[in-house]
């Protein structure tokens, strides 16, 4: 009963009939419909006598094939875009899954898995083989099945981090928890390809329980699934009297040698271990340990602790040398009286600053550099000494120079550990309490409160030293600059020959002000005001645009070069802008739906327009001959020639006016490389 | 730095990173050539400038931004900006201080225990994701902190973001029931 009301009587009480197709009011007797559309199976009758249903199969995803009436035509032809994604998805999916010998539940669940991420639009901007072995990791995550992320890789040729970012971000996005990675699920895989032969299951056994020994004992966290399986099994194949060397395992298991002997070692560590054979086929050992990084990192801290220690001696002797030393030097200083005043500087154990000014004065007082400072003082010092040791006797000289360079650097030992903390804490000190007073941003000005412009100083060079830089880069980048000069020669070559192609990178989009109009007409307006005209668009047709709807673009107007890539641009723009200018996309989405495919793209110019740089000038003077891109709308001159000129300058491939045209507004299949 | 509520847990700040604006064109290649510290890279366009005082190193765009990284402090940070900008000052650029901000902080965190990590990434499913294939600890995302933290199994945290303090306080009592 369709529940309608008798229109000449007004009675409910209506009677279908599927048969003759049918309703009749029972009241009245007036027929309501007649050749009433069934939706009934219908069966017919085969030549063995039995009964199948008539229809046809139609495929879930999409249009349908159209039947192929004059033979293979290309499958693609004539597909929407989404569904055309779809299939070379499908495709792309099976292909790989056969060879990583996935089930076909599995590929059918990856295939629901990228459809979802087309939905969501995650293929965009992302190579498509990527985010299909995404899809397909993702599945045999979620099975269990033993397949790993470098299998893919490996299968691909992609890097695996590259593999593993797109993964994670389809799990985000597709809100699907991935279990953790079990080792124990790899074990029969590469036990397998170990050949084990028939003790194949006992040595996997063992493999398992040690695994879950490592498991206990805090091994398994952060590590790589596969290196824990390596090390499991090279330990159980040995407990069953199997010879596999770690370069068999390695290969099986693909980790690096490293990597396996550091597992060796960890587990070596742990108590497990120690047991036999048969006793650890028996026992278990309940107790924990610690993650082996733990332990390093402890040991690390009694290492440093130690060092402090010796260090702490090693003052204490040091402090005895130099006492030492002092004694030396007070009979230095009465036998050369030149160099009494260094050394009388240097045996006190006052601050670095006082003794390297006054001896030198050009060190820069607060030079934290004791190094620095400690090779040049050594340096002069020997300078002085041997200016002052010529007067006397050689074998006095030798061992007192002998000595000195000892007695230096161990002055300078302890000294400068002591001295540099002691100076750059002042110094900090000093500095930072003035410019925590004065404002934090306000006025732009440079706050010079506590900076030094003595060491400032130091950091820029002399002219001699500038010139010996410069041919230091030179000779480092000669690589560089001969690519460039190579650059520049090819392209006054092709200048001349007048087929010079600017190639200028790539400009950032430009985020202007966003327009705040009421209509589309007044955004249009102000919109163009704002950008520069192109000679391309007929005005007075934009200006109609609101009036009147729009009837089908005029094609034949259309120069395909030109257009193709104003086109181009055009379409880049709205894909990397999708999320972006919302007056732009509010814009676009008005003008949109007042014109069918070809207006689309140009509201999507109109939505590039806003987009475009505006530091393009406007190159081309294109000869005003005023084109009509699509039928209604207009723009003023110099705007289409400022989107061509950003299409060329951009070099990218030029898709063809046909295909775009060919294509729906939403159709983007990803090719663009844009990013995300 | 900070204490939690039962245990004082100390946040070493290992790097601080900001941006600031000198208001004037830089010619790079004078500060290449003039500059004892600098390292001039001609195909990407910058110059690497570093100061030994706060240790910083510093890209110089030749627009007048500069990113300063490799302070451990805020402060520290302004300060060496501002060094940054006499020093360009003494070479000569009409250099004006503006615009200074920190753009990533980024710390060290020690919890006196270890993490289970699979059991710590099942009871914080949508915020935390763990590869053990990629990268040893798990990498847990706090959204309207704009934080990303990253937990070792050691028990090691390292935090990148701004508001650490309140991060680290955030994420304790999760961490401290998978131990």
């Amino acid at each position: 009963m369709t529940g309608r009301v008798c229109r000449a009587c007004g009675s409910t009480d209506i009677e279908l009939d599927a048969a003759r197709g049918d309703a009749v009011c029972t009241a009245c007797g007036s027929v309501l419909e007649d050749n009433i559309i069934v939706s009934e199976v219908q069966f017919v009758e085969n030549s063995g006598g039995g009964s199948s249903a008539v229809g046809q199969f139609v495929s879930l995803d999409g249009p349908g094939k159209t039947p192929t009436l004059g033979g293979g035509f290309h499958v693609n032809l004539g597909k929407e875009s989404r569904a055309q994604t779809l299939q070379n998805g499908r495709r792309h999916i099976h292909h790989l899954g056969s060879q990583l010998q996935l089930n076909q539940h599995c590929l059918d669940t990856a295939f629901i898995f990228f459809k979802m991420a087309v939905n969501k639009s995650l293929t965009r901007g992302r190579k498509m083989t990527h985010v299909i072995a995404a899809c397909l990791y993702l599945v045999c995550r979620t099975e269990g099945t033993p397949h790993m992320l470098l299998d893919l890789s490996d299968l691909l040729q992609v890097n695996v981090y590259v593999l593993g970012k797109t993964f994670l971000l389809l799990a985000r996005e597709l809100c699907i928890n991935a279990p953790a990675i079990d080792p124990c699920l790899y074990i029969p895989r590469f036990a397998h390809l170990l050949e084990f032969g028939e003790k194949n299951h006992e040595v996997s056994m063992t493999a398992l329980r040690l695994l879950q020994c490592m498991k206990r004992d805090w091994m398994h966290t952060g590590r790589r699934p596969s290196g824990l399986c390596g090390a499991a099994l090279l330990v159980a194949a040995r407990m069953h009297d199997f010879r596999r060397t770690v370069k068999e395992v390695i290969s099986v298991v693909k980790v690096c040698e490293s990597t396996l002997r550091k597992r060796l070692t960890e587990f070596e560590d742990t108590p497990t271990s120690q047991l036999t054979i048969d006793e650890f086929m028996k026992i278990d050992l309940e107790g924990e340990c610690d993650p082996p990084s733990y332990t390093a990192g402890q040991r690390k801290l009694r290492m440093k602790q130690l060092e402090q220690v010796l260090s702490k001696q090693l003052e204490e002797v040091e402090g005895e040398i130099s006492s030492y030393q002092d004694a030396i030097e007070i009979e230095l200083e009465n036998s050369r009286p030149k160099a009494r005043g260094a050394l009388a500087n240097l045996s006190k154990d006052g601050s670095v600053e006082d003794t390297t000014s006054s001896i030198f004065g050009e060190e820069d007082a607060e030079d934290e550099e004791l190094e620095a400072a400690a090779s040049h003082m050594n340096k002069d010092f020997y300078r002085e000494l041997l200016g002052g040791g010529s007067g006397s006797s050689d074998a006095v000289e030798i061992p007192e120079e002998g000595g000195h360079p000892l007695a230096l650097e161990s002055l300078l030992g302890p000294l400068p550990t002591a001295a540099s903390l002691g100076i750059s804490d002042s110094i900090r000190e000093c500095i930072s309490s003035p410019n925590r007073d004065p404002n934090a941003s306000g006025d732009g000005e440079l706050d010079l409160s506590g900076i030094d412009d003595l060491e400032i100083d130091r950091y820029i060079l002399n002219e001699a030293e500038a010139r010996v830089k410069a041919e230091l880069w030179m000779r480092e980048n000669a690589e560089y600059l001969r690519e460039q000069r190579e650059k520049e020669a090819r392209i006054a070559k092709e200048k001349e020959l007048g087929i010079y192609k600017e190639h200028k990178p790539k400009k950032s989009c430009k985020r202007r002000e966003p327009i705040q109009a009421s209509t589309a007409r007044e955004a249009i307006e102000k919109m163009l005001e704002q950008k520069k005209i192109s000679s391309k668009i007929n005005y007075s047709v934009l200006r109609d645009l609101n009036s009147k709807g729009l009837d089908s673009p005029q094609r034949d107007d259309i120069r395909p070069t030109e257009k193709g890539s104003a086109k181009k641009l055009s379409w880049r723009r709205v894909v990397a802008c999708r999320s972006g200018a919302d007056p732009g996309t509010s814009v676009g989405k008005r003008l949109r739906p007042l014109v069918s495919t070809l207006p689309a793209k140009k509201a999507a110019l109109g939505e590039a327009a806003f987009l475009n740089s505006p530091a393009l000038g406007p190159e081309l003077a294109r000869p005003a001959a005023v084109l009509v891109e699509s039928g209604p709308v207009s723009y003023q001159s110099e705007e289409v020639a400022d989107e061509d000129d950003a299409d060329e300058d951009d070099g990218e491939p030029c898709i063809s006016a046909l295909k775009m045209l060919g294509n729906n507004a939403y159709g983007c299949d990803g090719d663009d490389d844009d990013g995300f | 730095m900070d204490a939690d509520s039962d245990v004082a847990l100390d946040i070493l700040i290992t790097n601080v990173v900001c941006v600031f604006r000198t208001r004037c064109h830089l010619n790079l290649r004078k500060i290449a050539l003039e500059g004892a510290n600098v390292i001039y890279k001609r195909d990407v366009g910058k110059v690497l400038m570093k100061l030994r005082k706060p240790r910083i190193t510093a890209t110089i765009w030749s627009s007048g931004k500069i990113i300063c990284t490799g302070a451990t402090s805020e402060e520290e940070a302004k300060f060496g900006a501002r060094r940054l900008a006499r020093s360009l000052q003494k070479l000569g650029f009409q250099v004006i201080f503006t615009d200074f901000k920190v753009v990533n902080v980024l710390a060290v965190c020690n919890m006196p225990f270890e993490i289970r990590l699979p059991e710590f990434t099942k009871n914080n499913r949508p915020h935390a994701s763990y590869e053990p294939e990629l990268h040893p600890a798990v990498c847990y995302r706090i959204k309207s902190l704009r934080a990303t933290l990253q937990i070792f199994s050691t028990g090691s945290i390292t935090v990148t973001g701004n508001l650490l303090c309140y991060c680290c306080g955030q994420i304790y009592p999760f961490v401290f029931e998978s131990r």
